[in-house]
Parts: structure tokens; sequence; C-alpha cells
């Protein structure tokens, strides 16, 4: 089982949104993280067959997947960022039509489905229509229509934007649960969604993948370049300035900073074990999102 | 699949109402087309079921084939009642008595107002009251006259030598005398035909047209393209899917519309020529009234269904609902506005767009005509043929177009 990119391209006019990737996968979780705009939708579309690469291509177990067509896109189950679906189908329409383009029987689309509704924790809403599901409650049929194939490749673009922390725990839980004997490809650029259940992390900037390996082989390089210091309001904006900065809490006496530093910011810094968000810092040179801090 | 691509049309609500839109017009023209009086012996107007049985009774007595003594007795019998005190008094209630006796003629001196016209494209509703029983004999053989003396004349130029002789030929080549009989609900029906046509197709319209763009629009394209059949088959079950919506769309409100005329006013009349009625008594396609209700529903489905896919493949090649709902306002009304320009050439295209289709009860009686390998032939005809055509070739080029979409 071996999902292999090489020297992947995709130019949208001028611009490349995904810029000569080469990169092999085989079961397990992949973190795809990066910032808006890094390329992650459009590597994650062409691993779908959506759009077609300038350049490069993709392989299935030595095969190109254009060419594989109908028997790739078999073993492939996609979750979108933006999961469309049919307002006025019922959950259960919903799941029973998905698995009828996923060309599964329909005794066997009637037990998959029955079965992902109770894993997914929707069993008791499958009358609801989809236009009346909240956000939280679309995600998990989203999740649940992606693994109605019971597929090898699992793929799934920003599956917790617009959940609550609850919410994303939850899912996060169900990813790794679905992990098991599957290659799962999961973008983010939520930097907790990964940190716990991905076998390897690609960071992904400007089209590129800027670095990518195990969470261990991540932090590695960046022991003890990460320090806490307590400093005044005043000296903080400086810290700011000349630093890069992880994080910044106020504290009675001032600010906290966590800094990402090669070198002892200050006497009085203290080195401090480093997270991935670290990392997301220092190679995306952006801040961790919003939504870390209440995880 | 295609059973789930069906309810994404009609669990919208927008899909529920244009149904009930399309039951309340058909409802609607059937009143109009059945709201037809019958003036009593008092110069009384009665409408209804009334009306429809004592104007049925009247006509039927003279049912038959128009034979020269027929005819012969027609005008005498009009004659008989324009010259009564009643027809010639001053008092309208007088006028309406006289006009009761004359129900049962009326549709067979509408033919004598054509047939004795002094020229082809005249129509003089008085014309009847000037003729005397020794012109019965000339019933037909003015028919033919007259169109003779058209095309040698004001229509020379329209048509070529060919398809003079051509017009000539199905003129003389019509079965006389004409068999009569009361055919209210035909003519009822062809009359409002193009509307119930045009109503059903501007529904389709509205109902296949997010067919293939809907998937952009719910943006539920991404899950339907990355599915196994999502290029294939599922393509494929969306355009069975616009097949079959048309189909049940047109076909449901063709048979509830024909089949309450026809339940109300009657069938009589169905094998009578279709010169047997005013609307088609210069015809040159010799066919029965059942012939031509069949081509009206056979050409409405085909015009229906050509639109249909038109609207389809704009739908899958735009993404665009709101172009696809356009197409068929485009297909029908276009046509009205270019319809003012007086050219023979123009009036030869107009003549094969798909609008004629849907109002195949006025495609029936255009002198419309084409010479294709050295043949002459009507438009509808080609018409048939050719829409069926391109509604067949439609089909694989929204396949291939949908089924190769690459989601920006």
């Amino acid at each position: 089982m071996e999902l292999k990119l090489s020297n992947l391209t995709k130019e949208f006019k001028d611009v490349a949104a995904v810029d000569h990737i080469s990169y092999t996968m085989t079961t397990g979780v992949y973190g795809l993280l990066g910032v808006n705009g890094a390329g992650k939708t459009t590597l994650m579309r062409m691993l779908c067959t959506l759009i077609k690469p300038s350049s490069g291509c993709i392989t299935w177990n030595g095969k190109d997947i254009f060419e594989l067509d109908g028997e790739y896109r078999r073993l492939l189950g996609y979750l979108p960022q933006d999961f469309g679906y049919y307002p006025d189908f019922t959950v259960y329409d919903y799941l029973m039509y998905v698995a009828s383009i996923k060309g599964l029987r329909p005794a066997t689309a009637k037990q998959r489905t029955a079965r992902l509704l109770k894993q997914v924790g929707m069993d008791k809403e499958k009358k609801k229509k989809m236009k009346k599901l909240s956000g939280g409650m679309k995600r998990r049929v989203g999740i649940a229509q992606a693994m109605l194939n019971n597929p090898s490749i699992l793929i799934l673009d920003e599956p917790t934007a617009g959940l609550d922390p609850n919410e994303r725990i939850r899912f996060r839980n169900l990813i790794g649960e679905l992990a098991q004997e599957r290659l799962v490809l999961l973008s983010t650029h939520i930097v907790s969604d990964v940190a716990y259940i991905a076998k390897e992390i690609l960071l992904m900037k400007e089209g590129k993948i800027c670095v990518a390996g195990s969470l261990k082989e991540l932090l590695a390089p960046m022991q003890g370049q990460v320090w806490s210091l307590d400093v005044s309001k005043e000296d903080a904006e400086t810290y700011r300035k000349n630093y890069k900065v992880a994080n910044v809490r106020i504290i009675p006496k001032g600010v906290n900073l966590r800094i990402l530093s090669g070198q002892r910011p200050s006497e009085n810094a203290r080195p401090e074990s480093v997270l991935l968000e670290d990392v997301f810092l220092h190679y995306l040179g952006e801040g961790m999102v919003e939504e870390d801090v209440s995880i | 699949m295609c059973r789930y691509e069906l309810k994404k049309v009609f669990l919208k609500t927008g899909g529920k109402i244009a149904l009930l839109l399309l039951l309340f017009l058909v409802g609607v023209t059937c009143y109009f087309a059945t709201n037809i009086f019958y003036v009593d012996g008092k110069g009384d107007k009665k409408y209804g079921p009334v009306a429809v049985r004592e104007l049925r009774a009247m006509q039927k007595e003279w049912a038959g084939f128009l034979e020269e003594e027929k005819i012969r007795q027609v005008i005498t019998e009009n004659r008989r009642i324009r010259h009564s005190k009643e027809a010639l008094s001053d008092e309208t209630r007088e006028n309406e008595i006289a006009y009761s006796w004359g129900q049962g003629i009326s549709e067979i001196r509408n033919l004598l107002n054509y047939s004795y016209a002094s020229h082809f494209r005249e129509y003089d509703y008085y014309r009847a009251d000037s003729l005397s029983e020794t012109d019965a004999g000339d019933f037909y053989a003015n028919r033919v006259s007259l169109l003779k003396a058209w095309l040698d004349e004001e229509a020379k130029d329209t048509f070529s030598d060919k398809e003079k002789a051509y017009l000539m030929d199905q003129y003389h080549r019509i079965q006389t005398p004409f068999y009569y009989n009361y055919m209210k609900g035909w003519t009822q029906l062809f009359a409002f035909s193009p509307t119930i046509i045009m109503i059903s197709m501007l529904i389709l319209g509205y109902l296949v047209a997010g067919i293939f763009s809907n998937e952009f629009v719910w943006k539920s394209d991404s899950v339907f393209f990355s599915s196994v059949y999502g290029r294939n088959k599922a393509v494929t079950s969306k355009i069975k899917a616009g097949f079959c919506i048309t189909t049940m769309v047109y076909w449901g409100s063709v048979i509830l519309y024909s089949g309450f005329i026809l339940l109300y006013l009657g069938a009589d009349g169905m094998n009578c020529p279709v010169q047997a009625d005013i609307s088609g008594w210069k015809c040159f396609y010799n066919i029965t009234i059942w012939q031509k209700y069949l081509l009206v529903i056979a050409g409405g489905y085909m015009g229906c269904l050509f639109i249909s896919f038109l609207s389809m493949l704009v739908s899958a090649k735009t993404k665009s609902t709101v172009l696809a709902v356009m197409v068929p306002f485009v297909l029908i009304f276009i046509p009205s506005f270019l319809a003012n320009m007086n050219s023979v050439f123009v009036n030869k295209i107009l003549s094969l767009l798909p609008d004629q289709l849907l109002q195949m009860e006025a495609a029936l009686n255009y002198f419309s005509l084409f010479t294709i390998a050295g043949r002459v032939i009507g438009a509808v005809p080609i018409l048939l043929v050719v829409y069926a055509a391109l509604t067949v070739a439609i089909g694989p080029v929204i396949y291939w177009g949908y089924s190769r979409k690459q989601i920006s």
C-alpha cells in the first residue's frame, strides 16, 4: 500500500499552488499542516482526482491514479473542506445516495450506513434533513460518507474547521479509531489536531513541503531553542521585535513570553520543552491559531 | 442512483412549488378550453355541460360526408336563417335566436367562407351568406383553384416550381368528400395545446436546470466526483433523471389536459380529415384529426426533450442554474421577435426552430417546404427527425463534458 507523489506541481495561471512535491505515504495518519493558502486543498484535490496536476504524477502501488480512474476512487474516502450536501435529503438518504455512487450494493449500503451512523453518533438524527443539522453534525455525516466504502485511503481536508473544542476532541478520537489499516491524510491549520494522532507530519508552505517527519523527529532539532521569560509590559515589545514569540501570557508582574531562539534570550529565561506549535512557528513563520489555546 | 437524482429535484421546495404551479396552470387552461357556450331557442347563452350537450347534438345532426348535396343543404339552411326576420331584426335578442338556429351548421359555414373566398388568404365571415345552391358543386374545386391562383401570383417567388407542384399534388391527393362530425373537443384541445406544452416546457426548464449545476451550487461536487461512479454511472443517472423528469412531467400534464378536455367536450370527429375544420382547411398535410393529435403531442414531447437536454447541457457546461433556466425562455420567445421580419429565408429558418415543435398545431398550417435530395418535404417531418437526432446527440456531449469536469 503506497501512495507516491513524484515532482507533483499544480499551477494556476502563473502561481504554483503545489510546487514540485515528492513524498511517499503508506498506512497510518499523515498530518498536513500549513497556513491558509499553503496549497493543502489543491494537493488533496489532486489526490482525489478532482484536478489534474500540471506536471508530475501520483501513483498508487506504482500505477498512475488518473489511469486507474474508478479503480482508484473505489479505494478513496474524501471529506472536503467545504463539505457540501443535498439540503433536502435526510441524513439516511444522503448516506444511501453516496453509497450508491460509491458502488455499494443496496444491502451492503444499508448495513454500512447503519453502522457508521452509530459510530459517528448520528443514528438518532438519521431522519433529520441535512439542512437542519448543526455544523458539528454535518461534519460527522461528512466523515461517515467518507468511510462508507471502507476506504484504503482516507483524505480529510480541514475536518475540524468550525467545530467547538469538544467536537474537535471527539472528532480526533474518531479519526484515530478509523486510521487502523488505512492511509489517512489529514489537512489542518490547527496544530493540535495532528500532534497526538499523526504518524508523520508534513509542514507545507507556499506549495512546498518544507519539513516532514514524525512528531519526535520534528521536535528534536528544536530542543534547547524554546524559552520562557517573564518581562515587564514595556520590555515585551522589544522581545517581540527581536525574537519569534510563540505565546504571550499576561501575569501579575508583567508578561510571560514563549520565545524561540538558538541563544538564551536573557539570563532570566528558562528552557521549555518543545511543542509542535513551536515547530509550526519556526518553519512557517506564523503563530499557532487561536483554537489551540483552548485545547 | 436515478431515484436519488429525482429526489434531489422534487424534494426541493422550488421543485414542489413548480409542480403545484403546473397543476394550477393546467387547471386554468382546462377551464378556458372548455368554457364554450350555446345559445338556446330563446336567445339565452348557456355554459357548462348543458351547452356541450346541446351544441354536440345540433352539430351531430349535420355529421356525415360533405357531399355536394350536403353543401347545398347548408347553403339553403344558412340563407333561411340569414333572411329570417329574427336575423334581420335590430333587436339583439332576436339576432341571438337566429344565431341559435345556425349553431348546427356553423363549422361547415366557416368552411364555406374559406372555400368561396376571392383570395387564398381571405376570410370573409359573410361570404357564405352570398352563396346560392348552384355554387355547391365548387366546394372542393375552389380549394385547389384558390391555391393555384395564390401560387401563381402572390406566392410565385416564395416557392420553387417543384414545391408548387408538391403543394398542388397534396391538394389534389386529398380524399373528398370530407367526413364531417362534431369535433369541438379536438378543436378546443388544439387551440390551447401550445399553451399547455409551453407552460410544461418552462416548468421543465426550471426542474432540470439544476440537475448538473447544483452539485457545484451545493458544493457537493467534490464528494460526487471523487466517488467511484462520479465520472461515469452517476453522470449517466443524471441524464436519465432529466429524461425521466421531462417524460413524467410532460406526459402527466398532456394526459391530464387531453383527458379532461375530451371527457368534457367529447372525442367525436377523430377520424375526420383536418381539412374538415376551419383551422386545417388549408393544411397540405393530408391527415386525420387523430393523426394531428398524435403529431401535436409527439412534437411537443420531442421539443420538450430537446430543450430539456439543451438546458442540462448548459447547466453541465457553465455550472450555472440561472443560465440553464433561461434556455427555454430564449428558445420560445426569441423566434417570436424575429417573426416580424418579412423575409422568406428568415421564415424558413424560423420554421425549423425548436419552438415549432411546441406549437405543432401552427406548424402544420405553415406552408414551409424544403427540397432535400430532390424531394420536397414539409417542415414537420424535418423537425421531428432533426430534433430527435439532436437530442440523442446531446446526451453524450453532456456525459463527456461533465464526467471530465475539474473542481476549481
